[in-house]
């Protein structure tokens, strides 16, 4: 019957989405000083996503070691900063993580474990299903001029009911590598290792404050896009133009530790793309400068 | 019965037995669901003997990837985004079908009809060479590696001329850059050569 079932199983994987292979092997010429970060992130991402979602990381992660110019404090930190932006927060994730502590404080006496109310904006969650009835439905939404309306939801364990329910939101994870918000990750993480890697071959010195620009990107909701909008004026204002050669930025570090510390939140971000347009221009002079004398 | 075309024309003559079985006694639930079954198992032995065709053909001929289509999503890129980056992981094949696509890293414009990542999915590591980014919204085809696989495995008459295109299209390459080769050896020659005085 085991077998049979086990059969059953297999032919209906894809379906299922059921990733529950072996641990990745650590990459080759890893470093000892970063094997306990790449082991917890492998671990993570284990456990949020799946096995081939922790061979995704330590592929992504091969392509940095013995790469000249980087040293073993900067791929940790790219190993760390990586695993952490793999496993982002959307409602699974909240509701995986909900359901863990609830699971851990189980036989604890004493602890209960509180309510969260999770704020977020419709399309954020309709872009945790799967790309096929997500894009359906944000098309719907944004015909009905609804997309950003702001949607609170409960994660509760105060009730079996409450429980339940976590457990079939944390089930959608089976199918978040299908999703539309996946799409976007993957690609918000490609441009964050590619600009390190541009920014190793261009101006090494600034790679730790590249690496660094990850942890400006953080939660969910509104906090998150936030976030994601920063980086992007930051990379797209100063990083790439200065790898294009557009840009003669000599302190590439400099110029983003400057940037990051007037990126207060504001949707309109009007101080951070003041102090960019500053940056740029103050580059430019001393470009124009050097070349005439 | 190990491969999907025998397995659709067993389907095809099941289905046809069901339904000749079942009109003397009237049972239109299963002519129904029968002919329904039919339409779909004709429909796929179709798309599997035309896939098989095309490929063949593409052998013997421009070794073009065109066949590929019906099997391909559209994508649509709007000017400076980015397909994918180098040393990515490749997943998947494209095919320009319109608008300008440009490699970054060798700064080589991408024309209209041409296949990206089509070695590939054969190629160990799978990863990207370069960064693919749109100049001019365009529109692009793409299809996983895994929907190629699964042609693949389930057809080997479409595998094994799979693979003769894809050994053709790599040895192509190899010769233009053979040629390209020659031409830089000839050209260092010239200029090496010492002029008349």
């Amino acid at each position: 019957m085991a077998s049979v079932l086990s059969s059953v199983r297999y032919l209906l994987a894809d379906f299922i989405g059921e990733d529950d292979g072996p641990p990745p092997i650590l990459p080759e010429g890893l470093p000892d000083a970063a094997v306990p970060v790449v082991t917890q992130g492998i671990y993570l991402l284990m456990e949020y996503q799946g096995s081939s979602y922790a061979q995704l990381y330590v592929d992504r992660l091969r392509r940095f070691i013995g790469r000249p110019g980087l040293d073993q404090k900067t791929l940790c930190e790219i190993a760390r900063l990586m695993a952490l932006r793999m496993s982002y927060q959307d409602p699974i994730r909240i509701a995986q993580l909900k359901l863990m502590e609830f699971e851990n404080a189980a036989g604890v006496q004493g602890i209960a474990s509180g309510d969260l109310v999770g704020k977020f904006r419709i399309d954020e969650l309709i872009g945790a299903l799967p790309a096929a009835v997500a894009e359906l439905l944000l098309d719907l939404l944004q015909w009905l001029g609804w997309t950003h309306m702001p949607v609170s939801i409960r994660f509760s364990t105060k009730t079996r009911w409450g429980v339940r329910r976590l457990k079939i939101e944390a089930s959608l994870r089976r199918w978040r590598l299908f999703s539309v918000r996946y799409a976007k990750e993957r690609a918000w993480v490609e441009r964050w290792l590619h600009m390190i890697s541009r920014s190793l071959d261009k101006q090494p010195s600034a790679a730790p404050a590249l690496v660094q620009t990850a942890t400006m990107i953080d939660g969910y909701g509104d906090t998150y896009r936030q976030g994601v909008a920063d980086w992007h004026a930051i990379i797209d204002g100063l990083a790439k133009p200065t790898f294009d050669g557009v840009l003669p930025l000599v302190d590439l570090a400099g110029a983003i530790a400057e940037a990051r510390a007037a990126a207060v939140p504001d949707p309109r971000q009007v101080a951070l793309k003041r102090t960019i347009a500053e940056i740029r221009a103050r580059a430019l002079a001393i470009g124009a400068e050097a070349a005439a004398g | 019965m190990r491969t999907m075309i025998p397995l659709r024309v067993f389907g095809i003559i099941t289905n046809v037995v069901l339904i000749v079985s079942a009109l003397p006694s009237r049972n239109y639930l299963v002519i129904i669901v029968q002919s329904l079954v039919l339409v779909l198992n004709s429909y796929r032995l179709h798309q599997m003997l035309q896939l098989v065709r095309d490929v063949k053909k593409s052998v013997s001929s421009d070794l073009s990837m065109d066949w590929l289509k019906p099997f391909m999503t559209e994508r649509k890129y709007g000017a400076g985004e980015v397909l994918f980056y180098k040393d990515e992981k490749a997943e998947d094949m494209l095919y320009i079908v319109s608008g300008r696509f440009k490699l970054v890293e060798s700064g080589m414009e991408l024309p209209v009809g041409a296949i990206v990542g089509e070695l590939g999915m054969l190629s160990p590591l799978k990863l990207r060479t370069q960064t693919l980014e749109c100049v001019e919204p365009g529109v692009i085809l793409s299809v996983s590696y895994r929907k190629v696989e699964e042609l693949y495995v389930q057809n080997p008459a479409f595998g094994f001329y799979f693979l003769r295109l894809s050994s053709a299209r790599l040895f192509e390459n190899i010769a233009k850059l053979e040629q390209r080769l020659a031409q830089q050896s000839a050209t260092a020659a010239m200029s090496a050569s010492p002029t008349p005085a």
